[in-house]
């Protein structure tokens, strides 16, 4: 008995109290949070941006916007963050959590024109027909009745992609980013303890998107009141 | 008012209309009836240019709606239409649904609208209903409030397609009243229908369609179809 409350009060001594080294979890979450939701407003943005273009009628846009999706869905996330860190954006000065921003910004921007677009679809056709009967045009259409339908559709998809993308952010170390699973890999390069270190950042993964999820399920519950 | 000229349509290589020509007075009420297929909603859907049709013309009051395709939102103004599903916006209520368009299309003041929608729902029958969501209305009510939205631009035409073949039958009888007192105000009606009842007391004109064409049509005086040719005649055995 003693011997398991000795094991368990050195792996906290040595991994989180030792040198404050509990710091390094709490500014790695911070650096995944804040990357998370700056390449959520990225990806939000440029996913709509997507799924008008692929709902558009001009074929170019159309074209474009599907040989994008295709290219990003087509390829791991992990190579797209290094070409942009150390090919494209390599000689710049910007900062790394600004690169990788970006990175995971254009990955999550093809799975966010998808939910996009498959929102506005699900809207029943009858409504784009009633709209422009009365005399709107087809964006005044889209502004006022389609995409407020349509949100509903898509919010809650919206916020599973960004409880992927807080979970996708844990390869930000391959571009030496001290996220939080990097701050897990400090602490076991210290104290040679790989359970410790790693099953904690697990928990805190886990804790966060468990809260995501039930602000979801509230959301969703929000959502169908009018039904 | 409205004049119809070899009208084509085809939708690959399926051809629903091929050359339909007629012409609608002011204050007159055209039923459309024909078996499913036969084109009739097709053509009542060029008439606001829902389907573009693929050859010949249409106008409305002397005016080509294909040569004017730029000002098309301002024209369909002008047409209002009722569908069999009714359409209606789900994430607005009965008044916003109505409001809507006046609001964003007309430049009427919220207050103006209001008031205009209040006395098209007293119309209806449902001014009791202005602030309740449309998925808490039945299909007849829905249907009422479709058509009071569509009144709410002040159209000179109105299109139904098939307005009560969505709804159960005790609903039916709610609507067709609705549109008998619409064209009693004298209002130009074309209504694609199976209510052959509505249709021989309310229309001035029946017009039978098949294979694409006005294949057999009621002059105005006669109040109802003679049926001159062998297929309308099976048609009407069919459906009376």
């Amino acid at each position: 008995m003693n011997s398991i409350i000795k094991v368990l009060s050195d792996a906290i001594y040595y991994n989180l109290i030792r040198e404050q080294r509990y710091m390094l979890f709490v500014q790695g979450l911070g650096i995944s949070l804040q990357l998370t939701f700056y390449s959520a407003i990225i990806g939000t943005i440029l996913g709509l941006f997507l799924a008008l273009a692929k709902l558009s009628k001009i074929k170019i846009f159309e074209r474009l916007a599907t040989i994008y999706v295709d290219v990003i869905r087509g390829t791991p996330v992990v190579v797209q963050l290094v070409i942009i860190y150390y090919a494209i954006l390599g000689s710049s000065s910007l900062p790394k959590i600004a690169v990788a921003s970006i990175a995971f910004g254009l990955n999550s921007g093809a799975y966010v024109c998808e939910l996009i677009r498959a929102g506005i679809m699900a809207v029943d056709k009858g409504q784009m027909e009633a709209a422009r009967s009365l005399g709107f045009s087809y964006s005044q259409a889209m502004a006022y009745i389609i995409i407020p339908q349509a949100i509903k559709n898509i919010l809650p998809a919206l916020v599973n992609e960004f409880i992927v993308l807080l979970k996708e952010t844990a390869i930000a170390g391959y571009i030496a980013l001290d996220d939080l699973t990097r701050a897990g890999n400090i602490i076991r390069g210290r104290t040679f303890d790989a359970y410790t270190p790693f099953i904690l950042v697990a928990a805190i993964y886990l804790y966060i998107t468990t809260i995501l999820t039930w602000l979801l399920g509230k959301l969703e519950r929000r959502l169908h009141e009018s039904d | 008012m409205i004049e119809v000229v070899n009208l084509h349509k085809s939708f690959g290589d399926l051809k629903v209309l091929k050359g339909v020509n007629t012409k609608i007075k002011k204050q007159e009420v055209v039923c459309v009836i024909g078996a499913s297929g036969s084109g009739k909603s097709t053509f009542l859907r060029c008439l606001n240019l829902l389907e573009e049709p693929d050859e010949g013309e249409i106008y409305i009051d002397g005016i080509s709606l294909l040569e004017h395709k730029k000002d098309i939102n301002r024209l369909r103004q002008k047409v209002g239409m009722v569908f069999q599903q009714f359409n209606l916006f789900p994430h607005m209520t009965v008044m916003e649904n109505i409001t809507l368009a006046p609001i964003k299309l007309k430049g009427m003041t919220k207050s103006q609208a209001e008031e205009k929608a209040m006395e098209l729902l007293h119309k209806v029958g449902l001014p009791d209903k202005n602030d309740q969501y449309p998925n808490h209305l039945s299909g007849g009510q829905k249907q009422r409030v479709a058509i009071a939205r569509a009144l709410a631009m002040d159209p000179e035409i109105m299109l139904f397609d098939e307005p009560t073949s969505a709804l159960d039958p005790e609903m039916v009888g709610e609507v067709l009243n609705v549109m008998k007192q619409l064209a009693n105000e004298g209002m130009t009606m074309v209504v694609v229908t199976h209510e052959m009842g509505f249709a021989r007391e309310v229309g001035n004109r029946i017009m039978f369609m098949d294979e694409g064409i006005i294949f057999d049509e009621g002059p105005h005086e006669q109040r109802f179809i003679n049926p001159q040719k062998e297929r309308t005649r099976e048609f009407l055995d069919k459906v009376l």
